[in-house]
């Protein structure tokens, strides 16, 4: 989505110019992901060499009084009072966040002011989902001393964080354009995940089979899912709602695949126009959304038995990183908290949001493959083009470079706990508290994502036709066939236990 | 890509009355990439259930 994600809302085609920064900027704005997300990691790792670098940032715990509720989140920094641990995590990532989109040449005044309101609101959000009544789990409402509470977990300060993020984006469009240059779910997300490959690195290094397992299921659901939902979603745009081949092909791909990113990438292969992907990525964020809010509690209510179906399940349905990452960890907290009201199991946090972003992950990859593949039938047999052809190494050019820093941090972790056992001990307090950081970016993916999901987009003439098809396949295909496939792959596997 | 700005209500309700029919190599596409994704589905289901 990226600098993309800015132009979601028009419907005029950009220029070639415009398209063309576009696509640098995607480029660009991955590799600033990598870098981040590898700077806090590298920082977290400091615990190793017995230097807490981290250790000062904010850590927010269930709360009945709200004084209590924040603190500095290593007892190194204890004295350190609780207001000057939050700002020191807003002006550590204010500092970052300013050197690294100065290389997008932003206008840094703005996007000061911007972060400033999306880091003080998602954050607001979050505090306001840590509050006992909204979040404890009923294993800690005696602890907590009260006597009900709606059982969702602090998680829920993401779906606070998203609805304000709505509001601003449909109700308050003069803040919507003042926040602008800091509304970046995918430069956010992005960064979230390369971080929590450190994190998923700490519970494959614990549970080796079970991680093992999750990749190779990972790996064949991502197949099916190109090979079974795009065929089938572009049959129905074309041969059921007339679309022409120039519309058909990013819509199925924005359907099927990864939203934004594959149509995107498929408008790209064919030589459709621009505004082609982009009205199909306004449908593909919107949706999103619709999904996020929806698919987590009916993934809590039917599948809180078959935690990492579910997990599967937000990974293949939900399009765009964000949400299906996003989507991911709300299911794991929902479906942690209900086990456990229900019959009282304790799952271990992170597998149900790993498996989401394992298979989401493995989506990506072979983004860049399927255009290849589109590119070529395209130029070699739809529409010839004598002389033209397709380069291999388009799918490097395509291929979401984020990844890379998702891969480097689950690797280096698992090999200092494969060459160095007694480290491991180390390490998970390292990745603790590089996941504290992981949570605010999350945090501010839910706002942003809120933000640029303009509903009366739907209501404009001329999308209702493109909506008609998405939601056809969306809910009546994609859904069921990934919950279909999640249940293959899934379906009695479960993550482990808490101890005691 | 063209500098043209096209009006897309205008261009979606012409497609209805100017249909692009699908091509040999279209309904090709389709079949075969929904054929193997079915073979696949089965087979990586085994392997998964047996071997993984």
């Amino acid at each position: 989505m990226t600098n993309a994600s800015t132009t979601l809302n028009r419907t005029t085609a950009p220029s070639p110019g415009e398209a063309t920064a576009i696509a640098q900027t995607r480029l660009t704005e991955d590799w600033l992901a990598v870098w981040i997300g590898l700077f806090v990691f590298a920082l977290s790792l400091s615990l190793l060499f017995g230097i807490d670098l981290l250790g000062w940032t904010v850590t927010t715990s269930v709360w009945t009084v709200p004084s209590k509720a924040l603190a500095p989140a290593s007892k190194h920094y204890a004295n350190l009072p609780a207001p000057l641990s939050l700002a020191a995590a807003y002006f550590f990532l204010l500092v970052i966040l300013l050197v690294a989109v100065k290389t997008l040449r932003v206008d840094l005044k703005r996007f000061a002011v911007g972060f400033t309101a999306v880091f003080i609101v998602s954050y607001a959000c979050w505090f306001l989902g840590s509050w006992a009544y909204i979040a404890a789990t009923p294993d800690k409402r005696p602890a907590l001393k009260i006597a009900w509470s709606l059982n969702l977990t602090n998680e829920s300060g993401f779906i606070i964080a998203l609805l304000a993020g709505l509001v601003v984006g449909n109700f308050l469009p003069g803040v919507a354009r003042a926040l602008k240059e800091a509304v970046r779910p995918e430069l956010y997300i992005k960064t979230a995940i390369v971080i929590l490959g450190g994190f998923l690195g700490i519970a494959a290094l614990e549970q080796r089979q079970l991680a093992t397992s999750v990749i190779f299921r990972g790996i064949c659901a991502i197949i099916e899912a190109y090979l079974i939902y795009w065929p089938v979603v572009y049959f129905i745009s074309r041969r059921y709602f007339g679309f022409s081949r120039e519309w058909a092909a990013p819509l199925a791909s924005g359907i099927s695949i990864c939203g934004v990113s594959a149509a995107i990438a498929t408008g790209s292969a064919i030589r459709a126009r621009p505004v082609v992907p982009i009205m199909v990525s306004s449908l593909v964020v919107i949706f999103s959304v619709v999904e996020l809010m929806v698919l987590p509690f009916a993934a809590q209510h039917y599948l809180y038995g078959q935690p990492l179906v579910a997990g599967a399940w937000m990974g293949l349905a939900v399009k765009t990183d964000g949400a299906a990452v996003a989507s991911g960890a709300i299911t794991d907290a929902l479906i942690r908290a209900k086990a456990l009201a229900a019959s009282g199991v304790a799952f271990q946090p992170g597998w149900i949001m790993g498996v989401s972003t394992t298979v989401k992950v493995f989506i990506d990859v072979f983004i860049g493959v399927w255009a290849f593949i589109l590119a070529w039938v395209w130029s070699a047999k739809i529409e010839r083009r004598p002389g033209e052809k397709v380069r291999v190494v388009e799918i490097w050019q395509r291929f979401p470079k984020f990844i890379l820093g998702y891969v480097a941090t689950f690797l280096i972790v698992l090999a200092i706990g494969v060459a160095v056992p007694g480290l491991i001990p180390k390490v998970k307090a390292s990745m603790a508290q590089a996941n504290l950081f992981r949570a605010i970016f999350f945090l501010m993916t839910f706002f942003a994502i809120g933000v640029l999901s303009n509903f009366r987009k739907l209501w404009q003439e001329g999308i209702a036709r493109l909506a008609a098809v998405y939601v056809l396949c969306l809910f009546g295909y994609i859904i069921w066939v990934g919950l279909l496939i999640s249940w293959l792959f899934f379906h009695g596997m479960l993550p482990p236990t808490l101890k005691g | 890509m063209t500098m043209r700005e096209p009006h897309v209500a205008e261009e979606l309700r012409k497609m209805e009355s100017e249909y692009e029919p699908l091509l040999p190599v279209e309904r090709k596409l389709i079949w075969y990439t929904f054929g193997a994704g079915v073979v696949l589905l089965a087979i990586f289901v085994l392997i998964s259930r047996w071997f993984v």
